[in-house]
């Protein structure tokens, strides 16, 4: 049994690993405006530095100047990420790199009202909506470890290193579970706010 | 319950939650809202304590963070707490606690022999008395002195039994330190101008001030309940601000409330880190005291305590109680006592004229006007105090407590740690700061607005000012507040000079005299004499006191206080457990780990592992100590085929035109000439011409490269790159990125790894012809993109192949499946590492940031044509001196020696002076004995040579031949085969 509810109405913990994909683009020189071009003919707004451009069920982040990470659920094929950067490789006409970084990082799912008070716990910078709306990202560190953090419209993504994902993740669950029951969510609930919570 | 000293009910007591407790040894009974003070006090405890130095007896003073005098121990299943503060301690149910520095009890204490013989012992007397012999210090006099002094005892061991504890990161517009009137005040203001707000109060509730005066309880109430309704304010109670650290950064302590503490997980204190745009210092003024003989004695105590203790908690301090004051303020006290049907035996007031002295008068309290304290009788605690008119006969009052004020001090600790200067106010006879506006400001009593009205009108007025500075518009918070009672100001009044000990300090037991006596031996300026006597040190900090003793100094000195001024405050405001500070990375969270993509299958293959920075890498796959297992893992490779995980390597790629030429410039030798598909080995160099690191890259297209790097040095040569690259190629045209975390690589070598890799990989000839040493190309392994290079660390034929991680376990069973003909066997970082120093590859041992590349054997790689870093300073004469410790091999003469890392090497066994050291050893594997690789100075003119190998500690001291570094295969045939 499960009863839909709003992610904010939840009085609890949401959190899940989330098998991502992620491509990074960097642009080379004079290659931001090309890559801009080819982003908008696909409806995918590179974001400027700093921000993240929402395409439900993907996203584009940006943080650091002249690079974009496009990150998006894991699709069954084996060549997907690499298909999807050749996508982009061709677009970007040789002024960019184009990489697959889907196994360079560990992908976290963070929600519900006590996520900034959790993400507080290891995380220097001001996540309060009115500093960090939805649609913010930036790179820093959390329970010492690199951590990239973009705001969604309900909950945090966060991105680690996949070689400190398993430091990060017994951190935050260790965090989180002060804040009461976890519950597993998915992304596509932290771009709706709509989410399947087990009826208790 | 109800005793003697209960009278009724107070502001945070609840007289339907009784709790028991024991304090040595006794069991007693409180309520809960009791502090461990006001439980004791209720029952009628007035001896708490000894003194420090003299083990005086002593009694609760205050009641709050700045008492000096009321630290117990706390009893715990987990052990021993000294110095537990009874007046901010919360009772709680089976509290045990415990009097301390005393023996063999509270009543009598051998100790206080110290007393008698106290003008043998004054403050200093120490560091003359135990001159000599030299030798004794250490081993006789400090012992002495220490089991003497200190103040409390730790446990001898201190076991995994620290609470845990974790630290928070705070944001705000405004950090508004206290919540008494100004601080609620300007908090109120603040947040209606639409600012985020933090307001700490180091009490157990909000309200300061407001709490001892039932006329502001209405306005206390609404001021909470619209600051906790308000989704801008964050109010936190038991928090105390720590350090005020510049750029908005401020450290606070919060002690959490019991049942928060058991949903946390047990964490008891809460480090809560502070990073504020403005700050708002409304944290109040402290009550100080007056020297005068025997004004430590139990029952003498603060005047604003005593009103504090029967407002808060409904106990009364005595039952006969005297005042000593020199303002209006401590009236107040006297005034609730009396209302509260206590008889107050009389004010002694060191002034002529105070309204509140009329008012004391026609309320029926006898005030002595003009006098001064100048004795007190009783020794547990007190009997009667002896006062006198200035040259009057000493008259005598029967009293059992004595309740003392000399003005208030605004609290300006954090204000000075932000840099205020400190203005001197005769009107109350203290500094008051002043704060740079852009930082924040001072509000209410602390900074000398005394009275709750003036200092509420003075928090709104300055919580306006901070909301208008950061560009918002405030509402008028609601006014009228309560008015104050007319009063006269203070005159000042720091000392009763009379014979007898007269305290400035009683946590550290240092009198008037002493102060005087720093003054004598030249000790004068105040940061000197605090050192001299210990004046205003330890967990009070000598806040009831500190001023008193700088003007005491003053006097002696002949100037005004203004001129002598006071210690600088430094971090922490408070005593602070280390556990707070560490918070939750403790232990196994210290750092944290990094894991290879293959690490549960490691584990699952029995592998040892081993920390090599943060990584966890497989050692051996084996639980049997000692070489053999590590051995048997190198033969293999040496004779079959191994597969090791070289994961951790660096990985970066350099992409772009003009990526070669970025390289040729980090590199010593050249990179731009590589051809696509081929890897080669480089050396980088640090700006001083010093080796950096080393590693292969492999050019995969004409515009991007991928380059290895040690595990060890990843961060640094990322970070070495992108330097270069903003601050000396800002013109090139490329882009770094590392994808350490993308790529598992395994690497597969041995005399079999060709036909493995055939087997694994069908679709790629891999002849030598096709695939010959140093190639590279990308390819698929079980349908999964990869990367094949040809590259060896081990000095064997073998393959290095990459893979994205999430897809490593496939690979490296798709590598094993393929190799289960050759019996491939997994082996760890101890077999690598033995199989490298035979071959005489080098690693962070030999790269270890001393060496040159000419030390190294690699001078010859330097590029002659073009510019790269390090190249001027690699060619210093000092860098190329003969005498440089250079690489060799080292073989022991007798081959059933062994060698050690870190032997010197001596020019037989009497030399005194090391010719160089051995960096690494193992026994061979091609081979019986060890052997080793060596920086040793010379070296390469060396060869042939023997020396001794050293190792002093181990009492081993074989002889070695000093041989060529590459001890395996010199032609290079195996890994060329």
């Amino acid at each position: 049994m499960s009863a839909p509810e709003r992610v904010a109405r939840f009085a609890g913990v949401l959190t899940a690993p989330w098998s991502a994909e992620v491509v990074e683009i960097a642009a080379l020189r004079g290659g931001t405006a090309v890559l801009a071009r080819f982003g908008a003919s696909r409806g995918e707004a590179l974001p400027a530095l700093g921000q993240v451009s929402l395409i439900p069920p993907r996203l584009i982040l940006s943080v650091r100047p002249g690079r974009w990470l496009v990150v998006g659920p894991a699709e069954a094929a084996a060549g997907s990420p690499a298909a999807r950067a050749e996508i982009w490789r061709q677009g970007a006409q040789g002024c960019a790199a184009v990489i697959d970084m889907s196994s360079a990082y560990a992908a976290f799912l963070l929600g519900g009202p006590p996520a900034l008070e959790i993400l507080a716990r290891g995380c220097r910078i001001d996540l309060h909506p009115r500093e960090f709306p939805p649609g913010s990202a930036a790179a820093t560190v959390v329970a010492q470890v690199p951590v990239i953090i973009a705001a969604l419209p309900f909950g945090m993504l966060l991105l680690t290193p996949s070689s400190t994902a398993r430091h990060f993740q017994e951190w935050l669950e260790a965090t989180a579970a002060h804040f009461g029951p976890p519950a597993r969510l998915s992304v596509a609930e932290l771009f709706s706010g709509e989410v399947a919570i087990p009826a208790r | 319950m109800r005793g003697p000293a209960r009278l009724g009910a107070g502001v945070l007591t609840d007289s339907s939650q009784p709790l028991a407790f024991v304090f040595d040894g006794k069991s007693l009974r409180g309520l809960a809202g009791d502090t461990l003070a006001s439980a004791l006090l209720a029952n009628g405890y007035r001896l708490i304590g000894r003194s420090f130095k003299y083990h005086r007896p002593r009694g609760i003073v205050t009641a709050g963070p700045e008492e000096p005098c009321a630290l117990v121990e706390l009893i715990t299943a987990a052990g021993r707490e000294p110095n537990q503060l009874a007046t901010t301690l919360p009772l709680r149910e089976g509290l045990v606690a415990q009097s301390q520095h005393r023996w063999p009890s509270l009543r009598f204490d051998a100790l206080a022999v110290n007393d008698l013989c106290s003008r043998f012992l004054p403050a200093g007397f120490y560091y003359k008395t135990f001159m000599a012999p030299a030798w004794a210090w250490e081993k006789v006099f400090e012992p002495l002195i220490r089991r003497a002094a200190g103040l409390g005892r730790l446990e001898a061991t201190v076991g995994d039994h620290a609470d845990p504890a974790e630290i928070v990161h705070e944001h705000a517009d405004v950090l508004v330190v206290g919540a008494g009137a100004a601080g609620l005040a300007a908090a109120l203001t603040l947040a209606s101008g639409g600012l985020r707000v933090l307001l700490l109060e180091q009490d157990s509730i909000l309200g300061g001030g407001t709490l001892l005066d039932a006329r502001w309880t209405a306005w206390r109430e609404r001021a909470v309940a619209t600051l906790r309704a308000s989704a801008l304010v964050r109010c936190l109670a038991r928090t105390t601000v720590l350090g005020a650290y510049g750029h908005g950064v401020f450290g606070a302590l919060e002690t959490l409330a019991p049942e928060e503490s058991v949903r946390f997980g047990g964490v008891r204190e809460r480090l809560r880190v502070i990073r504020a745009r403005r700050v708002v210092l409304a944290c109040g003024a402290i009550e100080r005291l007056i020297a005068f003989p025997d004004n430590d004695r139990p029952g003498v105590m603060l005047a604003g305590a005593a009103l504090s203790y029967l407002r808060r908690q409904g106990v009364t301090v005595g039952q006969r109680p005297v005042f000593f004051v020199n303002n209006d303020e401590a009236y107040e006290a006297a005034f609730a006592l009396k209302a509260a049907g206590v008889p107050v035996v009389g004010v002694v007031d060191a002034r002529s004229e105070s309204l509140a002295a009329d008012r004391a008068t026609a309320a029926g309290i006898p005030v002595f006007r003009d006098c001064a304290v100048e004795s007190v009788s009783g020794g547990a605690g007190v009997t009667a105090i002896g006062f006198s008119k200035l040259g009057g006969p000493r008259r005598r009052l029967v009293a059992d407590s004595l309740l003392v004020s000399g003005g208030h001090s605004p609290y300006a600790v954090l204000a000075t740690q932000l840099g205020a200067a400190l203005r001197w106010r005769e009107s109350i006879a203290a500094f008051t700061p002043e704060l740079d506006p852009g930082l924040g400001v001072v509000a209410g009593a602390a900074r000398g607005i005394f009275g709750l009205g003036r200092a509420a009108s003075d928090g709104a007025r300055l919580g306006a000012q901070v909301a208008r500075a950061l560009a918002t518009a405030p509402a008028a918070v609601e006014t009228p507040f309560p008015v104050d009672p007319p009063s006269t100001p203070l005159a000042a009044l720091w000392e009763v000079r009379r014979p007898g000990k007269s305290f400035v300090d009683l946590q550290n037991d240092v009198t008037a005299n002493d102060v005087r006596l720093a003054h004598q031996e030249g000790y004068e300026h105040v940061e000197h004499m605090k050192r001299f006597t210990t004046h205003g040190m330890a967990t009070d900090q000598g806040r009831i006191g500190g001023l008193v003793g700088c003007a005491i100094l003053a006097a002696a000195r002949g100037i005004p206080v203004a001129q002598a001024g006071q210690p600088k405050p430094r971090p922490y405001a408070q005593p602070t457990p280390f556990a707070a500070l560490a918070g939750g990375e403790v232990r196994k969270h210290y750092r944290p780990q990094r894991r290879l993509p293959l690490h549960i299958w490691h584990a699952a293959a029995g592998a040892t592992f081993v920390s090599t920075g943060l990584w966890l890498r497989p050692l051996v796959y084996s639980a049997t100590p000692g070489w053999d297992p590590v051995l048997e893992e190198a033969r293999h490779v040496r004779q079959g085929v191994g597969i090791t995980d070289v994961s951790t390597l660096g990985k970066l790629e350099v992409s772009g035109p003009d990526a070669g030429r970025f390289l040729d410039y980090i590199y010593a030798n050249t990179f731009s000439s590589l051809a696509v598909g081929r890897a080669r080995y480089g050396i980088m160099l640090r700006e001083d011409g010093m080796m950096l690191d080393d590693g292969t890259t492999a050019r995969l297209a004409p515009n991007q490269f991928v380059l290895t790097t040690t595990t060890a040095n990843t961060a640094t040569v990322l970070e070495h790159m992108e330097f270069q690259q903003q601050a000396h190629c800002g013109r090139m045209d490329l882009l770094i990125s590392d994808v350490t975390d993308q790529w598992a690589q395994f690497a597969v070598a041995g005399p079999r790894a060709r036909e493995v890799i055939a087997a694994a990989l069908p679709a790629v000839d891999v002849s030598n012809e096709a695939f010959p040493f140093m190639a590279a190309a990308s390819t698929d392994l079980a349908g999964i993109p990869g990367r094949l290079f040809r590259i060896s660390f081990s000095g064997e034929l073998a393959y290095e192949i990459a893979i994205p991680a999430r897809h490593a376990v496939e690979a490296w069973q798709a590598l094993l499946e393929a190799g289960r003909r050759w019996d491939i066997r997994p082996y760890g970082l101890d077999a690598l590492n033995s199989l490298r120093i035979e071959k005489g590859h080098i690693t962070g041992a030999e790269l270890n940031g001393n060496t040159s590349a000419a030390d190294l054997g690699f001078g010859r790689m330097l590029k002659k044509q073009g510019d790269f870093v390090g190249r001027i300073l690699s060619q210093r004469p000092g860098l190329l001196a003969a005498e440089r410790l250079q690489l060799v091999g080292i073989r022991p003469v007798d081959p059933s020696r062994r060698l050690r890392n870190g032997m010197q090497l001596v020019d037989g066994a009497s030399a005194q002076a090391s010719l160089g050291y051995i960096t690494s050893s193992t026994p061979a594997t091609q081979s019986s004995g060890w052997l080793g690789l060596a920086l040793l100075s010379g070296g390469r003119a060396r060869l042939g040579q023997h020396l001794v190998a050293s190792s002093p500690i181990h009492a081993d001291h074989p002889a070695v031949r000093v041989v060529s570094p590459h001890m395996l295969d010199p032609e290079n045939a195996r890994v060329r085969a």
